[in-house]
C-alpha cells in the first residue's frame, strides 16, 4: 500500500522532553488516530512533519518527498489545523478567502463560500466574535478549502461540544470519501477516533509504542478481569500491562483469541482505546 | 507572498476607524498649533506595524503561517514590503494635508520644505522600524516592547550627556556641507538600511522555532 506519510527514527530534543526514534508511515486513503496523554509529544511530532520546528530525521517524507526539500510543493497539499494557532482575529472569513486565493494555487472560494454557509458562519464578522466551535469549525474549512491531500490536525475536537465534534467529525468523512485524501488526527479524545480511524499510532513519553489498523487492535485486544491468584499463573510474556483495581487485576493482553487457548480465564472484555491508553501509561510491566 | 501582504493589509483596514479619527486629529492640531503635520507619519506607521507585529502574535500566526506554501520566505518579505507601501500611503496623505494646512495658514504652499520634511520623517521613519523589526523578530514583540523602549531611552540619554561635552557644530558644518545632496544621500541611506535590517530579520526568521 502507498504511503502519504512515512516517518522514521524522528529525532527532537529540548531541555525538559524529547523526541525519541518516532516511526510510523500513513498509507493513502487513511485516517490516522495520533493518540497519547497531554504532553506526550504529539503536536511536536506534528509540528516536525511541517517543518515548523527543526529535527533530525532519518526519513521525513510526504507524498514521497522530502519535507524539508519539497517543502513548498508539499504545503500546496496539505491542509493544516494546529491547535490555538490561526489567522489574527481581527479579520473576517471574507479576508481569509480574499488572502487564501493568492496563496495557494487551488484555493476554491466556492467551496469556502458554501463551508461558511453550512455551518452559519458569517462571513463578515470578525473571528473574535466567533464561539470556540466556530473558530474551530472556520479553521476547519480554512484547511479544505484547497482540495488538499493531506490533512494534518492537531486536537482539532478538544474543547467542543459534542455536537460540534460530530460537525467536525463527518466533515472529515466526507473529506476522505473518494479514497485519494488522508488525515492524520491528534486527539486525546479517543472516543471520536473509535468511530473513524483506521490506524491508531500511540505515543507516550516522546516514543511510539504502538502503530496498527484500528480493527486490530479493537479485535485482538482485550482486557483480562481476573483475581490475584489467577494472576500469579499468567506468563509475563503473555500480557503487555496490568493493574491492580480494588477487587481484581486487569490485565491488557495482545490477543485474546491466543489468551484463550493457554488460560481458563473467561472474563475478557473488548478494550477501548481509552482503556489501552490507561492501561499503557498507568499499568505495570 | 501577496496573500501575506493582503494580510497585514486586511488588518489595518480594520482598524481604519481609529486612524481616521487620527489623521482628523492630527490635522486639527496642525491647523490650529501649527505644528509639523510630517510627525503624523513617524508616529502612525509605528504604531501601525508595531499592532500588526501584536495581533500576529496574539493568535500565533507565524507558526501557522508556516503551514502555509511558500511561507519562511515570504513572511519577513511581506512585512518590509508593507511597511514601505503603508509610509508611501500615509506620506501621500501627509503632503496633501501638509499642502491644505500651509495654505489655510499662511496661505501660500511651501513645496520645497515640506518635501525635505518629509523626506526627513521618512528616513527616521524607516530607520525606527528597521531598527526594531530584527529585535521584534528575534525576541518577539513583547519582550521588543520593553526593550526598545529601553533602548531609545538610553540613547536619547547618551546623546543628552554627549551633547553637553561634544562640539556640535562640526556636525552642523557637516551636515551643511552636504545640504545639497541631502535629498539623494537620505534616499541612499534608507535603501541600504532596510535591506540590511531585512537580510538580518530573514536569517533570523529562517533560524526560529515555533
Amino acid at each position: 500500500m502507498e504511503n502519504i506519510l512515512e516517518i522514521k527514527n524522528l529525532c527532537k530534543k529540548y531541555d525538559n522532553f524529547e523526541l525519541k526514534n518516532v516511526t510510523f508511515n500513513l498509507p493513502k486513503g487513511m485516517i490516522m488516530g495520533f493518540i497519547g496523554e497531554n504532553g506526550a509529544g504529539k503536536t511536536t511530532t506534528i509540528k516536525a512533519i511541517l517543518n515548523i520546528i527543526k529535527s533530525n530525521h532519518e526519513e521525513l517524507k510526504i507524498f514521497g518527498l522530502d519535507n524539508c526539500k519539497d517543502e513548498e510543493k508539499i504545503k500546496e497539499e496539505i491542509g493544516v489545523v494546529l491547535d490555538d494557532m490561526f489567522f489574527p482575529e481581527i479579520l473576517t472569513p471574507n479576508d481569509i478567502n480574499n488572502i487564501m486565493k493568492s496563496i495557494y494555487k487551488t484555493w476554491d472560494s466556492k467551496m469556502f463560500n458554501n463551508y461558511l454557509k453550512k455551518f452559519s458562519l458569517l462571513s463578515n464578522n470578525q473571528i473574535k466574535t466567533f464561539s470556540k466551535g466556530m473558530r474551530k469549525k472556520l479553521e476547519i474549512i480554512t484547511a479544505l478549502s484547497h482540495h488538499p491531500k493531506l490533512l494534518i490536525l492537531d486536537e482539532p475536537t478538544s474543547g467542543l461540544d459534542p455536537i460540534a465534534r460530530t460537525e467536525i467529525i463527518n466533515i472529515f468523512q466526507n473529506f476522505i470519501e473518494n479514497g485519494d485524501c488522508s488525515i492524520l488526527f491528534s486527539t486525546h479524545i479517543t472516543t471520536d477516533l473509535e468511530h473513524i480511524a483506521d490506524y491508531i499510532t500511540f505515543i507516550n513519553n516522546g516514543k511510539i509504542i504502538l502503530s496498527k489498523p484500528t480493527n486490530e487492535l479493537l479485535d485482538n485486544y482485550g482486557i483480562v478481569k481476573c483475581t490475584e491468584k489467577e494472576f500469579k499463573n499468567i506468563n509475563k510474556k503473555d500480557y503487555i500491562k496490568y493493574q491492580k483495581t480494588k477487587y481484581e487485576y486487569e490485565i491488557l493482553i495482545e490477543n485474546k483469541k491466543d489468551f484463550k487457548t493457554k488460560y481458563d480465564i473467561s472474563i475478557i472484555d473488548k478494550i477501548t482505546l481509552d482503556d489501552l491508553m490507561v492501561l499503557m501509561i498507568k499499568g505495570e510491566e | 507572498m501577496i496573500g501575506f501582504i493582503k494580510k497585514d493589509i486586511a488588518m489595518i483596514k480594520s482598524n481604519f476607524k481609529l486612524l481616521g479619527i487620527l489623521f482628523i486629529a492630527f490635522t486639527i492640531m496642525g491647523l490650529f498649533g501649527k505644528m509639523d503635520i510630517s510627525f503624523i507619519l513617524a508616529f502612525m506607521s509605528v504604531m501601525i506595524m508595531i499592532s500588526t507585529f501584536s495581533y500576529d502574535n496574539y493568535n500565533k500566526w507565524d507558526a501557522y503561517a508556516l503551514t502555509l506554501p511558500n511561507s519562511r520566505k515570504n513572511n519577513v518579505k511581506s512585512k518590509y514590503i508593507t511597511t514601505i507601501l503603508m509610509i508611501l500611503i500615509v506620506s501621500i496623505i501627509t503632503i496633501i494635508l501638509s499642502f491644505i494646512i500651509s495654505y489655510i495658514n499662511v496661505k501660500t504652499i511651501n513645496y520645497e520644505q515640506i518635501f525635505i520634511s518629509m523626506l526627513d520623517t521618512i528616513f527616521g521613519t524607516l530607520l525606527v522600524l528597521s531598527f526594531m523589526y530584527p529585535i521584534i523578530y528575534k525576541f518577539g514583540i513583547e519582550k521588543a516592547r520593553i526593550g526598545i523602549f529601553f533602548i531609545v531611552f538610553l540613547l536619547v540619554a547618551i546623546g543628552g550627556f554627549l551633547s553637553q561635552y561634544l562640539d556640535l557644530s562640526l556636525i552642523t558644518k557637516l551636515l551643511l556641507s552636504i545640504e545639497n545632496y541631502l535629498a539623494l544621500i537620505l534616499i541612499i541611506l534608507s535603501i541600504i538600511i532596510v535591506y540590511v535590517s531585512y537580510k538580518i530579520s530573514e536569517r533570523i526568521f529562517n533560524k526560529k522555532e515555533f
